[in-house]
């Protein structure tokens, strides 16, 4: 009998990998993480920057579960910023400028800090299986080690090419190797591996800027930070972003060479982001706008870096330096490096379990990157899902699979297996069907129950996160049975405000719901509150929006009864009648967890969700019949 | 796994027309062994017979020693993908006699088919492909439809007519929807996708066109189920005796005893290709009687829900203080004034009817009407009860009622499933609205689309709910 080395072995150590490590570790399990390089850990390839809009929700997430990206985020943060702060709060999105360096550093530091995991150096060039079990990994100089589970998070290191022009260079990131031999392997097992690519843009001299032509973006004075275990304060200096936008120069200088933009010309086969085209995409799709902005923003508070959002691009260096010059400010730019393309390997998702398991190989897990996402929180997000799956399954408990009125992360996960993915998928609010009770603000509501109980958080969280909670309560409870009453005192307080005097008494939720009535206002209307906004804002939003919020979990409870009807992964689809070719070749493959991700998938008819509904509904009956009447009746 | 055979695997048979003595009677047969179940009993028919082609012969017993057949029929095969159910399916028409039928069908499923539960015909139809949920439906009104207008709908509606009207509603609602998600999704891209009146103008267009249909409603229904009619008016001027002529039979108690009829009377009749349901009501007078309480009661319900009332009184007398109070709870809108006993006085009808406008003109009643807009003399009619005319005369007012409205060119919603659903819909969108004029959250406003947007798919049947499902073929019956 084989020994095993480790529980768990995480190949890679991005912000997936990071993720998927600290997860198994925490969970008791023997973790070794292998990555080609010790110096890269946690490495920010592309923008310097966390969250967004849906991306600030997926951090908010991992960080009730116990995940590490947000409290780093918040440490490394040098510019915050809420965005869509003026729309309605299931839109709202929190964004951090990082310090590059320092949050590498940081999350180097605490894996390596971590008990339970090892961080070991190495090229992963095959994996070891037995018939259809992954058992471990072979590295470049031949060496083998033996594992329960392996996790492999290797990005767009899998084959990846770097095209800059019509030049090719093999690599996942510059100064990185590619990870070849694994993606052909893969292959041979059954896997459908595709092709994406992905971009970005020029690295820029901070000097050689004339600031003077931009225009300057400051970050929110107030800070609301991604972990609530996080200082509300800001942790280090912050500093400004810059705007500037591209010319009719720029653009016609891009025309004249897309020839020479291997995306144009033909070379790369890979199927790009359409949500983060870059700049050759924006000028040819948009050909009627005139102008493009672009944010330059530090990649750190000790670094000459500054980093062209926007502007991704794989021409050539010369039509880079050219087209560059022509963007006010960029006169007399020195590029530290140029932006290029890289084109990568990925395995088709719905090959993958919702625990994030591959069905042909068992105990092999994949996430982030690898399975046709885009961008640093989707990665990490199924990191720490396969993280605690792979974990659970070594300690013989339930899988852990989010549902879509849960957490982005459930949606993020059900879309990839259901739907599986052309492009770099990334996460919009627009994705989430249940869109308004999945925010920001109310994430621990959601999340903190199911965190505490995952057990990778210690007590101290546990304990922040249940009185956080129980403040919420607290408050909420307060504002229905405190009323306000109708005196000369009130009345012109509230004809100041201006709102409407009152006609009778009301409780302080009935006042906190008009609109010109905000949390601010209360306590000079005689309600105390002595709670920072971690716990008012989601309080209030509750209250604000009580209406749509209940609208919303009405049409989740009308979308249950799918989502309770399990289908077995062994259903055989071709004895259903009413089924198309397609569709039993797709539910086939996919194997729905549910009928409502059946109804999902596309191309799959409500008439077949019907017929399947029906045949599992005879089934039933069947098996409550006495065995010898079943004979009798067919 | 054989033992699990489904049901929807059998061939099933039924007879499709109507039971009951008839000249010809149609039983249908349909499944995978629909022509080995055919050869069973109809020797004549090969084992390859050719599509929508009629074969004659005679329709003989199973059982081989039985030699003598049971009927002379004519049997059609529609072929597997050509057929109703887009399965194997033989029509036979026999003579139409019950005791035929039941020994046709006996030998069917003898020769291994089963009897069809209500609605699995077309249910196999959905089922396949062949039809869409709004189709299906129309299937059922097309059987049920007891006028010529309604058959004529019913057929527009399993053309696709109305499903063509919900896709292009569907449609437009998705592009509201995207673009509206896009604003969303991509705020901090600087990019405009679309500019709010646009976002307006399309709302406003969608939610238009659903109106149309939610309107329709009450139209469709009058198509499908008949047209309401409710007469009224103060006992003893001879609603009974108008009603009697208009259904030509005498279905009310005709006296001179005021409150004689106490029961609401429901009666039939056609009047331009539109069922016409009568409804006789008590009259909405006060009165200290606890039956007659009740009459009152149900007159006032039956009003309420009436597609049209006819107000009858006694034209050679002038109105009482009781019927101007009637008046008063009459809808406007709807209401014809039928004044009787014109052959009782010397006084025109145009005189009579110049009086009448005088002695309504300080009603509320009258003041309801002119904001209708309609012209007072339309809507008054004399006639005579002693005139056996006058039922022509006053099915023409109804018939000038109906054909106000366009049957022929216009997707007209009849089922009050899809009425419950487009309304939702159209309230959604109706918010929708509100909320984009006040500009409020992107969110809800999507929130409202979106649901809207559920509403018509469900109406189409693309979002699948088991529930509604069931709720259709319930409807069904055998046979169809």
């Amino acid at each position: 009998m084989r020994k095993n080395d480790f529980d768990i072995i995480v190949v890679g150590a991005g912000h997936s990998g990071i993720e998927a490590c600290l997860a198994s570790a925490r969970l008791g399990m023997k973790t070794l993480m292998v990555t080609t390089n010790l110096d890269r850990i946690g490495y920010m390839s592309c923008n310097p920057s966390i969250g967004g809009l849906a991306k600030g929700h997926m951090v908010r997430e991992i960080d009730v579960l116990g995940g590490q990206m947000g409290i780093v985020a918040d440490a490394t943060c040098i510019q915050f910023k809420r965005l869509n702060a003026t729309r309605g709060p299931a839109v709202r999105g929190s964004r951090v400028q990082n310090d590059k360096q320092l949050y590498s550093k940081m999350m180097t530091d605490l894996l390596f800090s971590t008990p339970n995991l090892s961080v070991k150096q190495g090229e992963v060039k095959r994996l070891i299986l037995d018939g259809s079990t992954c058992v471990g990994v072979m590295l470049q100089d031949g060496s083998e080690i033996f594992s329960q589970s392996t996790i492999i998070t290797t990005g767009t290191f899998m084959n990846g090419v770097m095209h800059m022009g019509d030049k090719q260079v093999s690599g996942g990131r510059v100064g990185d190797a590619a990870s070849i031999g694994l993606s052909d392997q893969l292959k041979e097992f059954g896997f459908e591996v595709k092709r994406l690519k992905t971009g970005t843009p020029a690295r820029l001299h901070k000097d050689s800027i004339d600031w003077s032509k931009t225009e300057i973006q400051n970050g929110d004075e107030k800070f609301f930070p991604f972990s609530f275990r996080s200082k509300s304060e800001y942790q280090l200096p912050q500093v400004a972003c810059y705007l500037s936008r591209t010319t009719e120069q720029t653009h016609e200088i891009i025309r004249k060479n897309l020839d020479k933009s291997p995306m144009y010309c033909g070379i790369i086969e890979g199927v790009g982001p359409r949500y983060c085209p870059s700049i050759e995409d924006k000028v040819v799709r948009f050909a009627d706008r005139i102008s493009h902005q672009t944010f330059l923003e530090p990649e750190g508070l000790n670094t000459d870096l500054i980093y062209l959002q926007g502007i991704s691009t794989s021409l050539p260096e010369d039509v880079q330096m050219e087209f560059l010059k022509t963007i006010p400010g960029l006169e007399n730019v020195k590029v530290v490096r140029y932006g290029y393309a890289v084109e990568y390997d990925y395995i088709e998702p719905t090959q993958i379990w919702h625990r994030l398991e591959t069905r042909p190989v068992e105990n092999l897990f994949l996430a982030g990157q690898i399975n046709g996402t885009s961008g640093y929180e989707e990665a990490a997000a199924q990191g720490f899902v396969a993280g605690v799956n792979a974990a659970n399954k070594i300690l013989g408990r339930a899988e852990f699979v989010l549902g879509r009125d849960q957490a982005y992360i459930g949606v993020l996960i059900d879309d990839l297996v259901t739907k599986g993915t052309r492009e770099p998928y990334r996460m919009f609010t627009s994705r989430a069907e249940h869109r308004l009770i999945l925010r920001e603000d109310n994430t621990l509501d959601r999340l903190g129950e199911v965190g505490s109980e995952l057990g990778i958080m210690g007590e101290e969280s546990k304990n922040i996160l249940s009185d956080l909670k129980n403040r919420r309560t607290n408050l909420l409870n307060g504002l229905r049975t405190t009323k306000i009453f109708p005196n000369a005192e009130t009345q012109a307080k509230l004809a100041e405000i201006p709102t409407a005097v009152l006609l009778k008494s009301i409780t302080f939720e009935e006042l906190l719901r008009r609109p010109q009535i905000d949390s601010s206002h209360l306590p000079r209307l005689g309600f105390e509150i002595t709670d920072g906004p971690n716990v008012t804002e989601p309080v209030e939003i509750e209250v604000k929006y009580s209406g749509y919020v209940k609208r919303q979990m009405d049409l989740i409870e009308q979308s249950k009864r799918l989502e309770e009807m399990r289908l077995e992964d062994d259903l055989e689809y071709k004895e259903i009648k009413g089924l198309s070719r397609e569709e039993i070749e797709k539910l086939s493959r996919i194997k729905p967890r549910t009928l409502g991700q059946a109804q999902r998938i596309s191309g799959v008819n409500p008439s077949a969700i019907q017929a399947i509904m029906i045949y599992l509904k005879g089934r039933k009956k069947l098996k409550e019949l006495p065995v010898e009447q079943r004979e009798e009746r067919f | 796994m054989s033992h699990l055979r489904d049901r929807d695997q059998d061939t099933i048979c039924a007879a499709s027309t109507p039971p009951g003595v008839g000249g010809i009677s149609v039983v249908r047969l349909s499944g995978p062994e629909a022509i080995s179940v055919i050869r069973k009993v109809c020797d004549f028919v090969s084992d390859k017979p050719e599509s929508h082609k009629a074969l004659y012969g005679f329709l003989k017993s199973v059982d081989s020693k039985n030699d003598e057949s049971i009927d002379e029929v004519i049997v059609t095969f529609f072929q597997k993908g050509r057929s109703f159910t887009s399965e194997d399916t033989f029509e036979i028409s026999c003579h139409g006699s019950p005791v035929i039928v039941s020994e046709i069908l006996k030998e069917l499923v003898v020769g291994g088919a089963r009897l069809a539960d209500r609605g699995e015909f077309t249910y196999r139809a959905f089922m396949n492909g062949r039809l869409d949920l709004v189709q299906a439906e129309s299937v059922l009104s097309l059987i049920e439809s007891q006028s010529q207008q309604s058959s004529r709908q019913a057929l527009r509606q399993l053309k696709g007519k109305l499903s063509e009207q919900l896709e292009v509603i569907e449609s437009e609602i998705i592009w509201c929807l995207a673009h509206l998600e896009a604003s969303i999704d991509f705020s901090t891209e600087n990019l405009e996708i679309v500019a709010t009146e646009e976002m307006v103008r399309r709302t406003d267009q969608v939610a238009q066109k659903l109106a149309k249909l939610v309107d329709s409603f009450k139209l469709g229904r009058v198509v499908k189920d008949g047209f309401k009619l409710v007469l009224t008016g103060v006992p003893n001027v001879g609603k009974s005796s108008l009603l009697n002529l208009l259904v030509q039979e005498d279905r009310a108690i005709v006296t001179d005893v005021p409150g004689t009829t106490r029961d609401l009377i429901e009666a039939s009749f056609m009047a331009d290709g539109i069922k016409v349901n009568l409804v006789d009501t008590a009259g909405l007078r006060q009165s200290e009687d606890r039956v007659e309480k009740i009459g009152i009661q149900r007159s006032y319900e039956a009003i309420s829900d009436a597609d049209g009332v006819f107000f009858v009184f006694d034209s050679s007398q002038a109105l009482s203080e009781a019927e101007l109070n009637e008046l008063n709870s009459l809808p406007a809108h709807n209401t014809h004034l039928i004044g009787n006993k014109l052959d009782v006085g010397t006084a025109s009808a145009a005189e009579r009817a110049e009086n009448l406008k005088k002695s309504l003109a300080h009603l509320t009643f009258f003041k309801n009407f002119e904001l209708t807009g309609q012209s007072f003399l339309e809507k008054v009619h004399f006639v005579s009860a002693l005139d056996e005319k006058s039922g022509e005369r006053l099915k023409s007012v109804l018939s000038h009622d109906l054909k106000n409205q366009q049957f022929e060119d216009l997707a007209v919603i009849s089922n009050s499933r899809h009425f419950e659903n487009l309304s939702k819909a159209k309230e959604n969108l109706e918010r929708a609205q509100g909320l984009l004029t006040d500009s409020s959250g992107a969110e809800f406003i999507a929130l409202e689309m979106k649901e809207s947007l559920l509403f018509v798919q469900e109406t189409l049947g693309k979002r699948f709910d088991d529930q509604v499902m069931d709720r259709v073929f319930k409807e069904f019956c055998i046979g169809k």
